[in-house]
């Protein structure tokens, strides 16, 4: 049978990729298709699941806790994609500087990002722990800032900043790496350029670097976003009073009465907001 | 328009010393042109000049105050650089009115001065168009027009053309001498080419390895060259030095002795019986064939040249000849005959010749050695 170089090299193509297909279709297609029938049933854990059509959203979109956790993660959204980018563009700055052992310091920065997260978090739990913390000693036995000592993490209402710092101490090292290597890649020229115009340090910021690094930024926005839209594993460690939806679609499906239906309406509205964000991302950012 | 001065500069990087005491003077609307090989620190120069690189040593004065210590921002200088640093994010209009923008001049102003640059530089179509959208010829003029509106008071230029094609070079060339004939001012231009200096400077400075050389009129320069460097690095096909020795009535080259005719400049100074071992420098220009030579004059001849290699350039040609054991470049005139392989007796003008010291490089009629006692 004749048949043309192009199509032999398609099929060829279409058997490389076959075994990863195979494999994500299996670990994350099927689980989503599976998760959106769900979230149409009551499910039981007996296995008998009752049909009960849109009953499952309807009653999550009428649960105020619902909401109360939505705030929270968009409080959580808008302080660590703020904190992360501001933070690392910050540093990126200063590490772009010439200054000595700037090679050791720019390598020390990008620890914490490669830090295993449980060691890490137990490292904050002991640093805010109400009798033997570092925080409550600082502040309260040398500093006399506070007559008394606080559970920061253990109180729900400053939990949540915690869990926001300690996602930008640990991010913020992939937003420096980011803009650190585009920093680098503007030429000297412009800013020589623009000091003969007659602009200053600030001038040179906001004309040259700011336009140049805009689209690192906007990338680093939008991926920021999509993780930690996502985030389970270190608010949860961290400090599980924060019911960040992922956290609160957990509880929903498998603490307390168990849920799963809701449990699955829940994620399948996570999965159109993320994807909607995929979306602008590639279009808008990427533009493909 | 202001006055330039550099005095007594020095510039080190580490313990590296790239500029050795740089004394230079420009006249208010002068067109100076700094001319020298790669590396040889012109470009440093402007930098310092620019402010951006810090003066080790020494003083630049602009309109007689002392700017070594303000900011590039403050000196009131326009740049055109290199590769034009254009701001890629900013069209054609905001690259050109951004050091205005920066001055915070009038609205109205900007707007006069931004249409007379554009029609000056023929950019009017382009002014909504981003650099990428341009072509290098485009860019350049972008980088020129950006200098000209705002005024400065004084202009450089660092190897503006160097990234342009043969022809456009050669357009821009005369573009940037019509437009400095427009504005008058005061104006330092860098290259490394020196069609581009013999043509567009007023005056010529001629650099090496962190000192200036000479400095004249691009006249001075080609015609009297003070050492054996800016006679070769000036004019193309370079000037040929032949070794020879110097007698107080003739040269001798390869056994051939060459006299000196009664207007001729002849050394004044002491030398040896044995003859002076000196550097004969003749450019290939200024070589007739002996054939078509008018008679008697001043002229001077070298016998037996063995024609190597011969390349018709059009209107003349371009010989390789040997004479003994030297080679010369010589260019001679269509009418010349010979073909390669032939012999062939070279004619010049002994008043056009140059005697280099063979120990210091230095032309002997400028740097003379010692003078006999009166």
């Amino acid at each position: 049978m004749d048949i043309s170089v192009e199509q032999r090299e398609s099929r060829l193509g279409w058997k490389l990729i076959a075994p990863s297909i195979g494999v994500i279709g299996l670990l994350i297609i099927y689980p989503i298709l599976y998760n959106v029938y769900l979230s149409f049933f009551d499910v039981k854990l007996t296995g008998a699941n009752l049909f009960v059509g849109f009953a499952n959203y309807e009653r999550l979109l009428k649960d105020t806790a619902y909401y109360s956790s939505l705030f929270t993660t968009v409080l959580y959204l808008f302080g660590t994609v703020l904190g992360t980018t501001v933070v690392g563009l910050f540093v990126a700055l200063l590490m772009n500087l010439h200054f000595p052992f700037r090679n050791v310091a720019r390598t020390v920065i990008l620890l914490p990002y490669f830090a295993p997260v449980i060691s890490v978090v137990f490292g904050w739990q002991f640093i805010f722990d109400p009798v033997n913390g570092i925080y409550n000693h600082v502040v309260v036995e040398m500093l006399h800032l506070s007559g008394t000592r606080h559970n920061l993490i253990g109180d729900p209402k400053t939990a949540l900043l915690v869990v926001i710092l300690f996602d930008i101490w640990k991010h913020f090292p992939i937003s420096y790496l980011l803009i650190i290597s585009k920093l680098q890649s503007i030429n000297r020229d412009q800013y020589e350029a623009a000091a003969m115009d007659g602009c200053g340090p600030i001038g040179r910021f906001f004309h040259i670097t700011l336009p140049e690094i805009s689209f690192v930024l906007g990338t680093l926005v939008i991926l920021r976003l999509m993780w930690n839209w996502n985030k389970f594993d270190e608010v949860f460690l961290l400090a599980p009073n924060v019911e960040t939806l992922p956290i609160f679609t957990y509880y929903t499906a498998f603490t307390g009465i168990i849920d799963q239906g809701m449990a699955a309406s829940i994620s399948v509205i996570n999965f159109l907001i993320l994807s909607g964000l995929i979306i602008f991302y590639v279009k808008k950012i990427l533009k493909w | 328009m202001a006055s330039l001065k550099l005095k007594n500069i020095h510039k080190r990087f580490g313990s590296v010393e790239v500029l050795h005491d740089i004394n230079l003077e420009i006249k208010e609307g002068e067109f100076v042109v700094l001319v020298g090989p790669s590396g040889c620190g012109k470009s440093t120069t402007l930098r310092l000049i620019a402010g951006l690189e810090d003066i080790t040593e020494g003083e630049v004065i602009i309109n007689h105050n002392v700017v070594n210590l303000l900011e590039p921002q403050h000196r009131n200088i326009a740049m055109v650089f290199q590769n034009y640093a254009l701001y890629p994010h900013k069209n054609v209009r905001e690259n050109i009115i951004f050091g205005l923008k920066m001055a915070k001049v009038s609205r109205d102003i900007m707007d006069a001065r931004l249409e007379k640059v554009a029609k000056m530089l023929e950019l009017q179509d382009f002014l909504d168009r981003k650099p990428a959208q341009l072509s290098g010829g485009q860019r350049q003029r972008v980088a020129m027009g950006r200098a000209i509106v705002r005024d400065a008071d004084v202009f450089l230029f660092d190897e503006p053309l160097s990234n342009l094609d043969a022809k456009l070079r050669h357009q821009m060339r005369s573009e940037i001498k019509r437009i400095h004939r427009a504005v008058q001012t005061t104006t330092l231009y860098v290259t490394h080419d020196q069609v581009e200096a013999m043509t567009m400077g007023d005056r010529i400075v001629v650099m090496k390895e962190g000192v200036i050389e000479q400095q004249g009129t691009p006249m001075e320069i080609y015609l009297k060259p003070s050492n054996t460097f800016v006679a070769t690095f000036i004019g193309s096909p370079s000037m040929n030095l032949m070794d020879a020795k110097l007698f107080p009535e003739h040269v001798e080259i390869e056994g051939q002795r060459i006299h000196f005719k009664e207007k001729i400049q002849r050394p004044d100074f002491l030398l040896p019986k044995e003859g002076l071992p000196i550097k004969l420098g003749i450019r290939p220009d200024f070589f007739l064939d002996e054939n078509f030579a008018s008679r008697g004059g001043s002229l001077a001849k070298i016998n037996y040249a063995k024609i190597d290699l011969i390349e018709p350039l059009g209107f003349d040609k371009e010989l390789d000849v040997q004479v003994g054991t030297q080679s010369l470049k010589v260019r001679l005139d269509l009418r010349t005959t010979a073909k390669e392989g032939d012999t062939i007796n070279l004619c010049f003008d002994m008043e056009r010749a140059h005697f280099f010291d063979i120990k210091t490089d230095k032309n002997l009629f400028i740097h003379p050695p010692i003078r006999p006692q009166a």
